[in-house]
């Protein structure tokens, strides 16, 4: 069964019926017993209180047959005979027993007490039927509102469960106001011990949705934001051509027009990079990369930007540094460091990329001798659309977010630090965890 | 007409340059807030395009500080933020005019004119004097309702004088209104488009006061 509260209710008005009659059981059997002890007590006073009278008894008047007494009082003398019988149309019981008994007279049960006095012998009897129905009575009396009580008493229990079920059902409600627009942490005021800490870990899943969903819409309106730079430029670059007064202007205008269109697709394109490198594919992807090859993959997609800028791009990696990892991520990596070295390096400047492996880490280092970063403004480098101020190179200001990113989902840390001269120094180290083992 | 333009995306800046050059307007150009507050503390400008997201600087506080010097030079903004509140903000710093991007160059030159305009306290987009009427968004002067054709220098020049009519310009005042800090100025430029001017629309239409500059008389 499903439903907690169909379970309770059946289980709790299954086990109250069940008390509920055999405590009636109970109480009519112990209101039949004590009734009989009390008709027994009753006799044994009826013969007692007679005892005084006995000499007297043939004096006695007593109308014949008084049609409904129960008992029937006889009485013997000393010599056996009886001297005295209420109720003289009834076939009589010829025994003299004394104490109590049990007596059968023409197939009728009798109960009956005897009392031996100086005089004779007093027996009250009263036929057990009568005994009977007056103890079943007395018994129903008791036990009637035992059974009327039980309709009570399943409401009462279907109000427990149902208002102890209350929390859940506020929760629910709570819960089911929810959407993306709307990720508010739910009350926990008053809140009963059994549910608080679903209620908390609620919260805390909503308090990550509600993270992660902000930052995708910041991102998006970062993105969105970002994206008018380029296309400005486009527009712009477009009208110029079309007002171009001579050849050589339009000739300008359509370079221009075309290094507009260059960087709106470096810009999408890292925008791209950005959203995928996102940790949202799970390491189990992750296949035997060599960080050497990524490395020598980025140094050629930045060969021909460090050549016209006049600088040296040098590599020098250990052959077959193998991790596990994303092969398209780590190249993204890779590319980036080295562009944004050669980008901010200025011409004919160094730039070099090495690959080494040490304490069981796996190291990707690229080298400049450009400006370097203040250490003030290291952490903020790798913030989106963060750029530099009075940087001449129009970036997009996603190179270092991507290479983070990236990092992050390898569980790599990125360094920066100074190189030797001055240039700035990146190392992104990654640990032995991924190594390939030997 | 000189023009600030403080725009730190090179791409931008640069077609901004080039359109308004072809408009006959004289820019500079700075790409942060500290050179551009430098630039306008130390020259004179008739209209600032300012760009809000420089990199040193908010584009708004080089704003406040020109109007906290009680500069009254127009300034249109043009930014990426579109949001009403940052349009707000930003006319309320002190701004004349918001121009969202990607902007249209037409819309950009003509919210400049209207600017302008306004500075000059006229409302009639046209200047007219005398027999002469300039019309600075066609950028054509008539005299006597025949057109003339003037180069966009000489319009420049032209404009500069009939501003403000009897007010003498010198040629270095008239050199600063037609050439940005990074061009080149032929050392007797202001003197050929005068001769020019005076060639097409009469030797009295503008007046010299030996040894001071150039006026057209009131």
């Amino acid at each position: 069964m499903r439903s907690i509260r169909a379970r309770l209710l059946i289980a709790l008005i299954v086990m109250v019926a069940l008390i509920s009659l055999l405590a009636a059981g109970v109480t009519y059997r112990r209101v039949l017993s004590e009734t009989s002890t009390l008709f027994d007590y009753q006799l044994r006073q009826m013969a007692l209180s007679l005892r005084g009278q006995i000499s007297l008894a043939p004096r006695i008047e007593v109308p014949p047959d008084q049609g409904d007494a129960d008992f029937v009082v006889q009485i013997w003398d000393v010599f056996g005979a009886r001297t005295y019988v209420s109720r003289p149309g009834l076939p009589m019981i010829n025994q003299t027993v004394l104490g109590y008994a049990d007596l059968s007279l023409q197939g009728e049960a009798w109960r009956a007490y005897g009392l031996q006095t100086a005089d004779g012998v007093i027996q009250i009897a009263q036929p057990a039927r009568v005994r009977e129905n007056l103890a079943r009575a007395a018994a129903a009396r008791v036990v009637v509102p035992l059974i009327l009580l039980l309709p009570i008493m399943v409401g009462a229990v279907a109000w427990i469960v149902r208002s102890g079920l209350k929390p859940l059902r506020f929760v629910t409600t709570e819960v089911q106001r929810r959407d993306v627009r709307s990720l508010a942490p739910l009350g926990t005021k008053n809140l009963p011990l059994e549910i608080a800490p679903l209620v908390g870990e609620l919260n805390r899943l909503l308090d990550r949705l509600q993270r992660a969903f902000f930052t995708q819409r910041a991102f998006i309106s970062d993105a969105a934001h970002e994206l008018r730079s380029p296309l400005t430029a486009l527009r712009l670059q477009l009208q110029l051509l079309d007002r171009a007064p001579d050849e050589t202007a339009r000739l300008e205008a359509r370079s221009r027009l075309g290094a507009a269109v260059e960087r709106a697709i470096h810009l999408v394109e890292q925008l791209l990079a950005l959203a995928r490198s996102e940790p949202q594919e799970s390491a189990a992807e992750f296949q035997l990369v060599d960080i050497s090859a990524a490395a020598a993959e980025g140094v050629q997609d930045t060969h021909d930007l460090a050549m016209s800028r006049g600088i040296d791009l040098g590599l020098d990696a250990v052959p077959q540094l193998q991790i596990r990892g994303d092969r398209e991520g780590l190249r993204t990596l890779a590319r980036n460091l080295i562009d944004n070295a050669v980008r901010y390096t200025p011409a004919n400047g160094s730039v070099q990329v090495r690959t080494r492996s040490a304490a069981n880490d796996a190291l990707l280092e690229v080298i400049d001798n450009g400006p370097g970063i203040a250490a003030a403004d290291r952490e903020r480098v790798f913030d989106r659309f963060y750029r530099r101020a009075a940087a001449q190179e129009t970036g997009t200001g996603l190179g270092l977010a991507i290479v983070r990113a990236i990092a992050e989902r390898h569980g790599a840390r990125v360094l920066l630090g100074e190189a030797p001269g001055g240039g700035l120094h990146v190392m992104v180290s990654f640990p032995s965890a991924l190594l390939r083992l030997p | 007409m000189r023009v600030l333009l403080i725009e730190d995306d090179a791409m931008i800046a640069q077609g901004l340059q080039t359109a308004l050059r072809q408009g006959g307007f004289a820019v500079d150009w700075m790409q942060d807030g500290k050179s551009a507050g430098a630039a306008l503390q130390g020259s004179a400008f008739d209209v600032v395009l300012l760009d809000l997201g420089l990199p040193d600087r908010d584009g708004i506080d080089v704003l406040r500080d020109l109007r906290r010097r009680r500069d009254a030079t127009p300034v249109i903004i043009l930014t990426a933020r579109d949001e009403i509140q940052q349009r707000i903000a930003g006319l309320d710093a002190g701004a004349d005019d918001y121009i969202v991007k990607p902007f249209d160059l037409d819309e950009v030159t003509a919210r400049m004119r209207s600017v302008l305009r306004r500075a000059a306290g006229r409302g009639d987009p046209s200047i007219e004097y005398g027999e002469l009427r300039l019309d600075p968004a066609a950028r054509t002067v008539e005299r006597n309702k025949i057109p003339v054709a003037v180069s966009a220098h000489e319009f420049a020049v032209l404009e500069a004088l009939l501003q403000r009519p009897g007010a003498v310009l010198s040629r270095a005042q008239l050199e600063d209104r037609l050439y940005g800090w990074d061009e080149p100025i032929g050392s007797n430029a202001i003197e050929v488009y005068i001769h020019g001017l005076r060639r097409k629309l009469g030797s009295d239409a503008i007046r010299t006061l030996r040894g001071v500059g150039y006026f057209v008389p009131k």
